[in-house]
């Protein structure tokens, strides 16, 4: 090409792309309100309180509004539940709402078998038809409900005579309820105050993931950690809790019987036995019970004592610890010795129970399975049902049904066929209450019109049951005198008539013999931090946020142990075929430090529908499993795993107490003392703030709270699994989880350090990131041109380059917080330390001509931490939590010995075995 | 040929310069100055009636935004007042309709910047200094430019923060 050609094709192309960039609307518009909402000020972010949905624990939270729309959910100070926190779930919980998969309108299915959108009146005179053609019985099948809800629903069963089923629940805690109901005449799970014990036995219980109430046990793990707790974790697996305890326990799974049968005679009782029941308990001698459990004799003993000398102890079993088939046998093992050290009534609340009386378990289905086995269900109507791979019998019958009628949000599996789909309205577009623990009441309040063409559950059952009334006056009516309260404050606790048990002298004593546990090698089902039982998964962010253990973002996976893997010769990602009695895995495979020998692990929701043996006496689907066979299928999947985790940071400065040394031909000496930092720019001066982030690494259970706190407070976009595998994700803040020299698991979350000598600043051509004059290293989004020399030049790897545009598909664009810009493609960013709320706190504290207060404002991660394990605040006030703790001897920086001076402080664990 | 040289250049200099005042006109109508929904007359509201422009821009001196009145607060005077306008019948509609109105948006910052307004009125800034005179504006249009640099040298002068985050996001 000649050179002149060359030349006018590069003016036309230059010319095209002049004028295609002028096409678009220059003008944004400026949209009035016809009337203003009272007390909401435009440009200001309102709090609303509300509850959160996401599953039955029922933490209060404040939605915080912005021009209407709700851009960000936290938690409510205050709330009995969950005290301020919110975890990672209830944070992704707001992109249901805005889900662009949502059911948007009322379906009907038609004779192809395609649904076809129809209007609310079609829709529901479809099912008044089928009410009174179809003859049979009808039925009422839905997923755990409480407050009033149920009551209605109980109402509306009965003028229309529906049957109402037992309430569907994945983990409905059966072996804790039989045994309540066995021993206490309680079929409930009571509420276990953790933070009053001094010492905690627990065994299985994913006390800080997902059992029961996980932002409310976090929050008592925290105080607990004040008045130095004495807590034992027995598990056979490994989990965030268990690496939480003071000290964890392996314990061979399903075994746990020997181990309480022999604690029950071994510490003394403080409640006596009744003698049949005393009888009924098999006799263990300690050496059997430390050979069944794979604990050392030493080590039972020194449970035992503790028991012993204990004041107020808590002992409980759940979870996986449930999970086999001693299941049963274990809760009521634990309940006796719950019984007779006197926890009942003092650190064993069944006075204020979880509400789980209502739910059902695998067996209580018989009935319906029948029913609709035989056809004679007429009408079967179905709501918040996520999925029944527990009670398959149930799922395969469920086409039974004449006509079925399904509420739901999105299109889970039971919904596959439903002859009308009713669309729910979420939590946050809806009037309701929940009352998850027994006279704790929350407010469900809408701040949201519904977006779609949807209604509550309460609003339709009140259309059906024709009299007149919303769901709005039907609550009003219901809550009669505590509604004020309700509204005000979000929350409300009612008086109690309930007392606390005494154990049932005529209760037969169940029978007692223990099965034989599994020999070897086990499949541990757990259920998942990231989507519970599976009912989260529709949520795209949460894929998005690396599980802390396997530190995998998309995707299925098997978690080995490190020997296995040894034994198995495969490597991380290599696909492992497992075989068990009845069901087949083929999964890939993520090694595991802590995961002891023969233990395999994976999540309910990564089944994929494989149907579970089931126990004997329960019918509960077990989730301890003997592996009969394993074998690498030899193909390797590509699964994205964060990289440099677990042993990579050794001897690098970024555990405690860790710093590099010198090897022994230089003496062995430390790196630091040796090459004392220095700097050739001047020390930085600061007048008024200077802003800090502690981290308390005794405090943080690794829970990713945050990060989900952090990506829906600064649009950090959602790139997908493909990125993720070529190492592009944007997340601003992660969780490493790294093993240090003598063994111990560490969770050190990592973001922007802030550095007073930024490698960073000093790198970039063209001012980019700067240095401000409150120490921040800031970004200047527009100034940017993409060369990355920062991102390279960066030790703590937080810089995240924009290779694309990311778009949120609508209706989520409505969450982008409005205070912080999307970043364009070939931008590099970072953690601000949340620079929107400073900002406002500034603004806020200026208008009152003051300076900031310490605990004014916080930053996203910290507000959201369970266990307050973030600090954040201003180093240059003296009187300040962040500058006490920066000058705690506890107190390191990672990489120090590079000479960065990161703002960013951690605090090293102060028990010695945590 | 070559004698009228000359000539072709200064014509096709000529035509170039007129070529660029017309499309600055043009811009200047459509972009700076953007025809509204409701012609809506400054010179009427704040210069013969005399409101103060906190009369209906509310929030300017407690939010970041000064927003433009909700519907209902035009209503309290026109249910009465010049009812037989043309372009009060206009605005009678969308309160009938119930219909938020849709104004072209005349100032706007890039979407890296925040701008607070509270704390430039708290500091003193009349409005016009940004604004202009509103009382003669007939159709309200920038009369700034809103670039860094004018913004910088403000902050200068009056010894405000000039760090990158006090204004970037």
């Amino acid at each position: 090409m000649q050179r002149r050609e060359f030349l006018k094709l590069m003016g036309i192309v230059s010319g095209g792309a002049v004028l295609s960039s002028c096409g678009e609307d220059p003008h944004k518009k400026l949209i009035s309100h016809v009337v203003p909402r009272e007390g909401e000020v435009p440009g200001m972010a309102a709090l609303y309180p509300s509850t959160c949905t996401e599953c039955g624990a029922g933490c209060g939270i404040w939605v915080r509004v912005r021009e209407r729309n709700p851009f960000k959910l936290e938690g409510m100070p205050g709330h009995p539940i969950n005290d301020g926190a919110l975890c990672i779930r209830g944070q992704a919980s707001l992109s249901r709402l805005l889900h662009p998969d949502r059911i948007t309108a009322p379906r009907r299915r038609t004779n192809t078998g395609d649904y076809q959108d129809v209007s609310w009146e079609q829709a529901m005179a479809d099912v008044e038809q089928a009410l009174s053609e179809s003859g049979g019985r009808q039925v009422y099948l839905a997923g755990r409900t409480t407050g009033s809800l149920a009551a209605l629903i109980d109402e509306f069963c009965r003028t229309r005579s529906f049957d109402r089923a037992p309430e569907v629940e994945r983990f409905n805690h059966e072996a804790i309820r039989f045994a309540g109901d066995a021993l206490f005449g309680r079929k409930s799970v009571p509420q276990y105050h953790l933070a009053e014990a001094d010492v905690l036995v627990s065994l299985g219980a994913d006390l800080l993931e997902t059992f029961v109430s996980p932002v409310n046990f976090a929050r008592q793990f925290a105080a607990a950690l004040e008045k130095e707790q004495r807590w034992y974790h027995l598990e056979p697996h490994f989990s965030l809790t268990g690496n939480r305890a003071s000290r964890r326990l392996v314990i061979r799974p399903d075994s746990e019987p020997y181990l309480l049968a022999w604690l029950l005679r071994a510490v003394p009782a403080r409640r006596d036995l009744p003698a049949a029941v005393a009888a009924a308990v098999p006799a263990v001698t300690a050496e059997a019970a430390a050979r069944q459990t794979g604990l050392p004799v030493t080590v039972i003993e020194e449970l035992r004592d503790a028991l012993r000398a204990s004041s107020n102890p808590l002992l409980l079993a759940g979870g996986v610890a449930l999970a086999g088939n001693n299941g049963r046998l274990t809760a009521v093992l634990a309940a006796l010795l719950q019984w007779s050290l006197d926890m009942v009534g003092r650190t064993v609340d069944y006075e204020r129970h979880e509400n789980y009386e209502t739910v059902g378990g695998a067996a209580d289905f018989a009935g319906l399975v029948d029913a609709l086995s035989d056809k004679q269900i007429g009408v079967l109507l179905i709501s918040r049902l996520y999925h029944l791979d527990h009670v398959p019998s149930l799922r395969d019958a469920l086409c039974g049904a004449r006509f079925r009628v399904g509420l739901t949000d999105f299109m889970y599996p039971p919904y596959d066929g439903c002859d009308v789909i009713l669309p729910l309205s979420h939590s946050l577009e809806s009037w309701d209450d929940v009352e998850p623990r027994h006279g704790v009441i929350s407010l469900i309040k809408p701040v949201f019109r519904p977006l779609h063409d949807t209604l509550s559950e309460g609003d339709i059952l009140l259309q059906m049951m024709n009299n007149g009334l919303n769901y709005r006056t039907y609550l009003a009516r219901r809550w009669g005198t505590i509604g004020r309260e309700l509204l005000d404050q979000g929350w409300v606790i009612r008086d109690t008539e309930e007392t606390t048990p005494t154990l049932q002298a005529g209760a037969p004593p169940p029978v007692i013999t223990i099965q034989e546990p599994p020999a070897d090698k086990t499949l541990v089902v757990v259920p998942s931090l990231r989507t519970f039982d599976g009912r989260s998964r529709v949520l795209t962010l949460l894929h998005e946020i690396p599980d802390p253990i396997a530190t995998i973002t998309y995707g299925n996976w098997v978690t080995l142990s490190v020997a296995d893997a040894d034994t198995l010769g495969i490597t991380d990602g290599q696909e492992l075929d497992i075989r068990t009695s009845g069901a087949g895995l083929r999964l890939p495979v993520k090694t595991h430090p802590q995961l002891a020998a023969g233990r395999v692990m994976v999540h309910t929701d990564q089944l994929d529908g494989l149907a579970l043996p089931r126990d004997a006496s329960s019918g509960e689907p077990l989730g301890i499993l003997p592996i009969d066979s394993w074998q690498a299928t030899g193909t390797r999947i590509d699964v994205p795993i964060l990289s440099g985790s677990f042993t990579g940071a050794v001897g690098r400065g970024i555990l405690p107490h860790d710093k590099p040394h010198h090897g022994p031909a230089h003496g062995g000496d430390d790196h630091a003392t040796e090459h004392p930092p220095a700097t050739l720019y001047p020390p930085k001066e600061y007048s008024r703030y200077r802003w800090a982030l502690a981290i308390d690494l005794d405090r943080c259970i690794g829970c990713s709270a945050c990060v989900a706190a952090c990506y829906i407070e600064n649009n950090v976009a959602i790139v997908g699994p493909d990125e993720h595998r070529i190492g592009r994700e944007m997340a601003w803040l992660r969780i490493e989880p790294h093993l240090s020299r003598d063994g111990r698991m560490f969770f050190i979350p990592v973001m922007c350090q802030h550095c007073e000598n930024a490698p960073c600043e000093a790198v970039c051509p063209v001012y980019a990131t700067y240095h401000g004059s409150e120490g921040l290293n800031q970004q200047v989004y527009n100034r940017c041109v993409g060369t990355r020399y920062c991102a390279n030049n960066c030790p703590y790897k937080v810089r995240r380059f924009n290779w694309f545009d990311h778009e949120w598909p609508s209706p989520l664009n409505l969450m982008l917080n409005p205070d912080v810009s999307v970043r364009p493609k070939g931008v590099m960013e970072k953690c601000t330390f949340c620079i929107q709320r400073i900002r406002q706190g500034k603004d806020h504290a200026k208008d009152q001509g003051r300076q900031v207060k310490d605990g004014e404002f916080t930053t996203a991660c910290a507000q959201s931490c369970p266990t307050g394990a973030i600090t954040f605040g201003n180093l240059l006030d003296r009187s300040s939590r962040i500058y006490a703790l920066a000058q705690s001897p506890r107190a390191y920086r990672l990489l120090e010995g590079i000479g960065t001076e990161p703002a960013v402080y951690y605090l090293s664990k102060k028990r010695e075995n945590a | 040929m070559k004698r009228y040289l000359p000539l072709i250049l200064v014509a096709y200099f000529i035509g170039c310069l007129l070529l660029i005042l017309v499309l600055a006109r043009q811009w200047q109508d459509t972009g700076q100055a953007p025809e509204q929904p409701i012609a809506f007359s400054h010179p009427i509201h704040a210069g013969n009636l005399g409101l103060e422009c906190t009369y209906c821009h509310q929030t300017v001196a407690r939010s970041p935004q000064a927003t433009v009145p909700p519907v209902s607060l035009c209503m309290e005077c026109h249910k009465n007042a010049a009812i037989d306008r043309p372009e009060v019948q206009k605005l009678r509609g969308f309160w009938e309709r119930q219909e938020p109105i849709h104004w072209q948006r005349v100032y706007q910052l890039p979407w890296h910047a925040v701008f607070n307004h509270k704390r430039h009125i708290k500091a003193g800034v009349d409005c016009s200094f940004c604004h202009g005179e509103l009382k003669a504006q007939a159709r309200v249009r920038q009369v700034r430019s809103l670039m860094m640099g004018w913004c910088v040298s403000c902050h200068r002068s009056r010894n405000a923060p000039t760090d990158c985050w006090t204004c970037h996001k």
